[in-house]
């Protein structure tokens, strides 16, 4: 089914817009927004009726104009680019990566690894430990599970209600419980238990590491001027159909360094952890360039939100090249997030003004994927220091 | 400091206050981005939208991040309106 929107996307939108297409409604298998921005190209999962194909419509020209009428046209900044950095590799690694068992598809967007890419994910985990360790960053722990009335105070649904997974386990009731051991099956790709069988949702599956720290500070006043953390979680945020090969994963995991205290300090880390990362990047061999950006904010807020970050530059995206699609891949990202956490979740300095927070962030299995995107999997095609590490 | 655009000055008060939803007592004519929680990052947006829609100015990227403060709105608008 093709859709004309009632407005030409920008070229800077058109990916963005294509992205939230997938949850315009579960009919849709997949859409494609023409490069030119006056068409879009909608598979859906059954063929459509009259009435099926005037929602759609109407639902599309909603998205479109809530993304792109009034958008403001964003500051791309190149802030590195060692992208023209040769690489040996060029094809797409997966197919190899399944062949060979070092990647299972469990689910849509759910992998598990061999040994080959697990060491890969280890050594790379390690490499960022050395940005933490630069800063004698303190080690923390976090859970999976991620408190639902403390994102709700950092007003997440608002912002990204369409990646959420909900955490809930069968109410306390033994007629519910039994009834569900008795009858719950896989079936038509689900669970066939009904709804009212589930509690109602306390937690979410965390979709970011670092928020678990300043939860933990909430309505405190800190006794120091500065905290620099560092911890490892898994991050789950879902993306319907964009759930393709490891470039997005509903489940992943991220590395991260978290900076806590004034503006200054926490922008002066934030460049601090780029020139620290500058010179390891490239050890690693890696094809990449490193810009401003924007997080994949829901369509509601998406076009004030985007144009905020990108106008204060509150985020910068380090992408890998995949040479086979002759695309990019955000494998990290340096963050700021001004005193926005201090002052939703009431956290002072000494001197009482609201923390500033930021964070440098590395998805592991998307670096790594990057990685085996530009050398292979042929240990003998590596840059040394890794072939070293792990042969 | 006093403002040498002072009908200016209270008409982009006027515009802040109403945006925000704050009464026009405290939008001072030096307030800046973050002194009020009103005043946060979507704040910040209603606001720019505002100018555009209330001044005709251009609002974009550059703009978003330079017009922290009443007197930086008030100067942007004199020098983009032949008002």
């Amino acid at each position: 089914m093709e859709i004309l929107p009632s407005i030409t996307i920008p070229a800077h939108l058109v990916s963005q817009v294509q992205s939230k297409l997938a949850y315009v409604d579960e009919v849709i298998a997949s859409a494609v927004v023409a490069e030119t921005g006056d068409k879009i190209s909608l598979t859906l999962h059954r063929k459509p009726d009259a009435a099926l194909q005037n929602t759609l419509n109407e639902k599309v020209q909603f998205v479109v104009e809530q993304m792109a009428k009034g958008s403001f046209q964003p500051k791309v900044e190149i802030l590195e680019d060692h992208a023209a950095h040769a690489v040996p590799f060029s094809q797409d690694p997966m197919p190899e990566l399944l062949a060979s068992g070092e990647v299972s598809k469990e689910e849509i967007g759910i992998f598990s690894f061999g040994p080959l890419f697990t060491r890969l994910v280890d050594y790379f985990e390690a490499r960022f430990l050395e940005l933490a360790d630069s800063f004698d960053a303190k080690p923390y722990r976090f859970p999976t599970l991620m408190s639902a009335r403390m994102l709700d105070r950092v007003e997440y649904f608002r912002a990204f209600p369409h990646s959420l997974t909900f955490a809930a386990h069968l109410r306390e009731d033994l007629d519910i419980i039994n009834r569900f051991a008795e009858q719950a099956a896989y079936e038509n790709e689900g669970l066939n238990a009904s709804m009212d069988s589930f509690s109602r949702i306390q937690a979410m599956l965390s979709p970011a590491v670092c928020y678990h720290l300043y939860f933990s500070l909430a309505d405190q006043t800190l006794k120091e001027d500065t905290i620099i953390a560092t911890a490892v979680g898994t991050c789950f945020r879902y993306e319907s159909s964009n759930l393709t090969s490891l470039e997005r994963l509903w489940n992943f995991t991220m590395r991260e360094v978290i900076f806590v205290g004034s503006k200054e300090f926490v922008l002066e880390k934030r460049e601090q952890a780029r020139d620290f990362m500058r010179p390891i990047l490239d050890e690693l061999g890696l094809a990449y360039h490193v810009e401003s950006a924007n997080d994949p904010f829901f369509i509601g807020e998406f076009r004030k939100q985007a144009a905020f970050q990108n106008a204060f530059q509150l985020k910068y995206e380090i992408r890998a090249r995949l040479p086979f699609k002759d695309d990019t891949l955000a494998v990290g990202s340096y963050n700021y997030h001004q005193d926005f956490f201090g002052r939703h979740l009431n956290i002072n300095l000494p001197d009482g003004s609201p923390i500033h927070t930021g964070c440098v962030a590395f998805g592991l299995e998307r670096i790594v994927f990057a990685f085996l995107a530009q050398y292979g999997l042929q240990p003998q095609d590596w840059p040394v220091s890794v072939k070293e590490a792990l042969v | 400091m006093q403002s040498t655009h002072p009908e200016l000055l209270q008409n982009v008060r006027d515009v802040i206050a109403k945006i925000l939803n704050v009464p026009l007592a405290d939008v001072p004519a030096e307030m800046a981005f973050g002194d009020i929680p009103q005043w946060d990052s979507m704040g910040h947006m209603e606001v720019m939208l505002a100018l555009e829609e209330n001044f005709s100015v251009p609002v974009n990227a550059d703009t978003i991040g330079e017009l922290v403060s009443v007197p930086l709105i008030v100067e942007y608008i004199s020098q983009n309106t032949h008002a």
